[in-house]
């Protein structure tokens, strides 16, 4: 395979030598404040359709038609630049946008650039800057990637509260979550109430929930890519907040002026401070926090080569007296390697390491033992994309993923009444090649087609279980340190659009994903103590085909947007478990587990209003999401558990004045797909229920709403800046069922009742930000 | 041990305002179905097996019982106990001592329709030491029942354990296996299910030595929480599709009353 790669790439070199007829401009589009590069920026040939785009970067790469073309560079949010320019050799260029001066009654420059939702034939996709969702409304008042995502159609929420989510049907650890390339296994902190993205150090956003290019893969239901700032190359600055829960402060500045720079980002909460007020020394000396911190460096040796170090670190550490202590937490690092081979060819080569671990600790009387979990990667990529012409651009290269799981094993004390348990570690080596064509054969028609390849292999040593159909040991065999199985899969996808007219468009998609890391999560929200598990001989890979078609409509100068889109998605080698399966420190989970197939399809509509004082999206989902396992639900079809037919969420932001900004979001969706008993008996004394159809009862509809207002106060001539932003959660105080579960009644235990719990009641916040 | 309880447990401390309100849910009723429930043990000669059906949720009965069931269990040698009606859906025989080390079958016909099932008795283990203790947890006192004993090594062994709160009838309170502490001194901490032993308190607990289908029943049923997934009814040791289980097993019993400490 790697040789096919490289003929491909002495081709591309070649025909790249043999264009020089016309002249190339290529170059970097950066914010000219903080020198940040700014991601999907337009660059355009005036008066054609010869247009591009800048990556994740900020390079681009256009071949003029006209040596004396005029180019104007535009980017939501910044003054659109014109450069008039005379070229008589292929050039490179930076050009710096100025940000808009935050004026509500600014005259709307209208341009190209506002429908890339049109125009493009990527489907499925939502992107959006930190500065989009900075008014939307979020529980405890802390801004979130992950709570705001959950907003678009297509996205449902794993629950109240909680930074997991769903995306079109499919399972939370069917979401590929990368922070500058690295894979971060749990975003999740403090039991889902935050994610672990503190959207001071974050840039730019997209998720991918169907025709996923080929330059993505490893889990088959959409990747979120998270950018974080470069930093500041220009001046130093210092951004920081206060709110109730949590405080953050961001530090950023130039280490050499223009050429390198650096962003350090930190919050952490403080939810624990009120248990040292208690009297009870146990309580007191309990710990009940979470910390992050984002750091990124990068220095720009010359015009070709830029150095790129990024990593993150956060930790929840809950504790109770020094009887019981519970931490887990994620690590990144990222290396990368920007490399511009010549005017049409630029590469990227990264060294990304990512894990996740947890750790319990245990010591009282007689009882003295830890557990320690992990899982971590190595991962090597490197991606190239080439600008053949205008109408064309291919992306292609190559990704090594090595992953190491080692499960939860117990290491106990000498005179411990635990024994200690130590479980094999596993090793999955995913080696995946991809070649991916962006490509307007006509004006009005774009396709992007690619392929990916991707080999998995088990790997040894250790002791591998082959089971019966019930799950007990038939046979097991001892490996060394070799390949154990290897599983080859090819993942086709395609999206294909059609331009109506400057303000419409269809499009269709398809793709096959390919998953080899799955969670085990047997409780209705996913913990850090769930098993991660790879591939092996009795899990086979995940895999999904998905097809979707859409129609897109912009209105009033795209100042509207419109879209629909419908969806089906098969899914193979599901995972579910035997009834009451032991998932801890089990050398014999894999008899634990069932294979099934699921399947998902929906309808999405999405209204957003872009621009003017009122802005804000509109969204609705009608969608099924159902499973079916042999040995379970008597091998009926049964929903998924989060199957929700309506989804709809109303996000509004209203420009008050100079200074006020408010915000408003309401979500309806319908109740999750629960088991409920549908009879009940006695043992042993004890009221017992009778279950009989899997996922057959729905919990209570879900409404909310949200508001949020937000005073900002710049003083003039001041470099220092500061805002409040107050909040009220569950405005009208909906008593959204969280649990719902049965007991006897207290007054006749032969009379059972069904009652809920809510978690949140009305929660206020109030957050101070500032920044100079 | 099961960290996810205690998870689950530790919400509770971030939960702000939660509140509990009793709600009308529309449930199914299922087709009855036959629940039989046999816990047989060496504690006396006098053994009950209770057969009953499954009623709806909002039945003011917690079940329905069956009269005209034939239910008998023979042991490994042939010899057969006939098991005769006394009223509920109760069968007893008052002259059925099991011994150790003998596997029991039980057969309980109801019209024509059979169940079966079996389960080994295995030997008591008895305990060095039983005590009460009283942990402070978030400002309120749980009072425990604390029974040591060393566990028999290279052997898989299940206890469970029902508690009779002030002569009250037993009701199930914990089942352990040994997977993490096989052949070491152990501690089981026991308390009764709604976990609210008070001061004054007189309690009798049952120590049972049960076979690993009969922990498997139990296991699955107390680890069913409203944070699983996907509850499901637990894995019976009875055949044709019944509920409840079969359960001979070496037995005794103790009796204290929670004292302030």
């Amino acid at each position: 395979m790697t040789k096919y790669f490289l003929v491909a790439y002495f081709f591309l070199i070649s025909a790249a030598t043999y264009s020089q007829e016309k002249i190339i401009l290529s170059g970097f589009v950066k914010d000219a404040g903080s020198g940040e590069s700014l991601i999907g920026a337009l660059i355009q040939q005036e008066g054609t359709n010869n247009a591009t785009s800048s990556n994740s970067y900020g390079f681009f790469s256009l071949t003029l038609t006209n040596p004396n073309a005029k180019v104007s560079f535009s980017f939501i949010g910044y003054e659109t630049q014109v450069q008039d320019l005379k070229l008589t050799k292929n050039s490179r260029i930076t050009v710096e946008l100025k940000a808009k001066s935050n004026e509500i009654d600014e005259v709307v420059i209208t341009g190209n650039q506002k429908n890339g939702n049109v125009t493009s034939p990527q489907m499925g996709r939502v992107n959006f800057t930190m500065e989009e969702i900075a008014n939307v409304p979020v529980v405890f008042g802390e801004k979130d990637i992950l709570k705001t995502i959950q907003l678009l159609p297509g996205v449902a929420s794993g629950g109240e509260g909680t930074s997991n989510f769903y995306v079109r049907g499919g399972g939370s650890d069917q979401n590929l979550i990368l922070l500058d390339e690295a894979t971060v296994y749990n975003a999740a902190h403090l039991l889902g109430f935050f994610s672990t993205f503190n959207s001071d150090a974050i840039k730019d956003v997209t998720l991918y929930k169907g025709g996923i290019p080929a330059q993505y893969g490893g889990r088959i239901s959409s990747v979120l890519d998270i950018s974080m700032l470069d930093g500041n190359n220009k001046e130093f600055g210092v951004e920081g907040g206060l709110g109730l829960i949590a405080s953050r402060l961001k530090v950023e500045g130039p280490i050499v002026k223009d050429k390198s720079s650096f962003m350090l980002s930190g919050r952490r909460t403080y939810a624990d401070l009120f248990l040292k007020l208690s009297n009870d020394e146990k309580v007191n000396s309990s710990k009940l926090y979470f910390y992050d911190l984002n750091a990124k460096a990068n220095y720009k040796f010359n015009d070709r080569n830029t150095l790129y170090v990024s990593g993150y670190f956060g930790k929840d550490d809950l504790s109770y007296s020094d009887l019981f202590s519970f931490d887990w937490g994620n690590a990144t690092a990222t290396a990368r390697w920007n490399h511009i081979v010549n005017d049409k060819l630029f590469s990227n080569t990264s060294l990304i390491y990512s894990d996740f671990s947890y750790n319990v600790n245990v010591n009282s009387d007689d009882t003295d033992f830890t557990i320690a979990s992990k899982i971590r990667n190595f991962n090597f990529k490197e991606d190239f994309a080439y600008y053949a012409t205008p109408v064309s651009t291919f992306r292609f290269g190559l990704n090594v993923l090595h992953q190491k799981i080692s499960p939860a094993s117990i290491d106990s004390g000498d005179d411990s009444n635990v024994n200690s348990i130590s479980v094999d570690s596993r090793q999955g080596l995913e080696a995946a090649a991809y070649i991916s064509h962006d490509w307007k054969p006509l004006p009005r028609l774009g396709v992007i087609y690619g392929l990916r390849l991707t080999n998995f292999s088990v790997l040894g040593p250790g002791t591998f279980y082959q089971f019966d159909q019930d799950g007990e040991v038939r046979d097991q065999n001892n490996y060394g340190s070799e390949i154990v199985k290897n599983y080859l899969y090819l993942e086709p996808r395609l999206s294909l659009s059609y331009q109506i007219s400057d303000q419409s468009s269809v499009k269709t998609s398809f793709n096959r994903i390919v998953q080899n890391l799955h969670q085990l999560t047997n409780t209705t929200s996913s913990l850090p103590t769930d098993q991660y598990v790879v591939s092996s001989e009795n899990i086979k890979p995940q895999i999904a085909d998905q097809v979707a078609i859409g129609y897109f409509r912009n209105f009033a100068n795209n100042t509207y947007e419109f879209s629909m889109e419908a969806y089906y998605k098969s899914m193979h080698n599901q995972i579910d478990f035997r009834n009451g399966a032991d998932l801890q420190a089990n050398a014999y989970l894999e008899g634990e587990l069932l294979y099934g197939i699921g399947r998902s399809y929906g309808l999405e509509w999405y209204f957003k209003k872009q621009r003017g004082r009122l802005t804000g999206w509109l969204s609705y989902t009608l969608a099924k999401s159902e499973r079916q396992f042999d040995q379970i639900n008597e091998g009926e079809w049964f929903n998924a558990r989060q199957d929700r037919t309506h989804d709809i969420s109303l996000v509004g932001i209203y420009d008050l004045s100079k200074k006020w900004t408010l915000g408003a979001t309401f979500v309806y969706n319908t109740g999750n797909a629960v088991t409920f008993p549908s009879g009940k008996y006695v043992v042993d004394g004890r009221t017992t229920y009778y279950y009989t159809e899997r996922n057959g009862y729905r919990m209570p509809d879900y409404h909310r709403l949200d508001l949020s207002a937000t005073y900002d106060r710049k003083l003039k001539n001041k470099k220092f800046s500061s805002s409040w932003t107050f909040g009220v959660y569950n405005a009208y105080f909906r008593k959204n069922a969280y649990i719902i579960d049965f007991r006897e009644s207290e007054d006749n235990p032969n009379v059972t009742e069904a009652y809920k719990v809510a978690l949140f009641g009305i929660i206020p916040s109030v957050t101070w930000n500032f920044r100079f | 041990m099961n960290l996810q309880r205690l998870y689950i447990f530790l919400i509770a401390l971030v939960i702000f305002t939660s509140c509990e309100d009793i709600i009308e849910i529309d449930l199914n009723t299922a087709n009855p179905k036959v629940v039989i429930e046999g816990d047989i043990s060496n504690i006396s000669s006098a053994q009950t097996i209770r057969v009953s059906r499954t009623v709806a949720f909002t039945a003011t009965i917690n079940s329905e019982p069956i009269d005209n069931a034939s239910v008998q269990v023979r042991d490994q040698s042939g010899r057969n106990y006939v098991f005769s009606y006394v009223g509920n859906g109760n069968y007893q025989n008052n002259n059925f001592m099991p011994t150790a080390n003998n596997t029991y079958n039980l057969t309980v016909a109801i019209d024509d329709e059979l169940f079966e099932a079996s389960s080994r008795m295995y030997d008591y283990v008895d305990i060095d030491s039983i005590g009460l203790v009283e942990e402070n947890l978030f400002g309120t006192d749980y009072y425990f029942i604390n029974l040591k004993f060393t566990d028999p090594i290279n052997q898989a062994n299940y206890y469970k354990y029902n508690l009779s709160v002030n002569g009250k009838p037993f009701q199930f309170s914990t089942v352990f296996n040994d997977k993490f502490n096989d052949g070491l001194n152990v501690t089981h901490q026991i308390t009764n299910a709604n976990n609210d032993l008070a001061l004054g308190d007189s309690v009798i607990i049952r120590r049972q030595i049960i076979d690993q289908n009969v922990y498997k029943y139990w296991s699955d049923l107390q680890s069913i929480n409203p944070g699983s997934a996907a509850p499901a009814n637990p894995k019976s040791n009875i055949s044709n599709g019944a509920l409840g289980y079969f359960s001979v097993s070496s037995a005794k019993e103790f009796g204290l009353t929670i004292f302030g400490l």
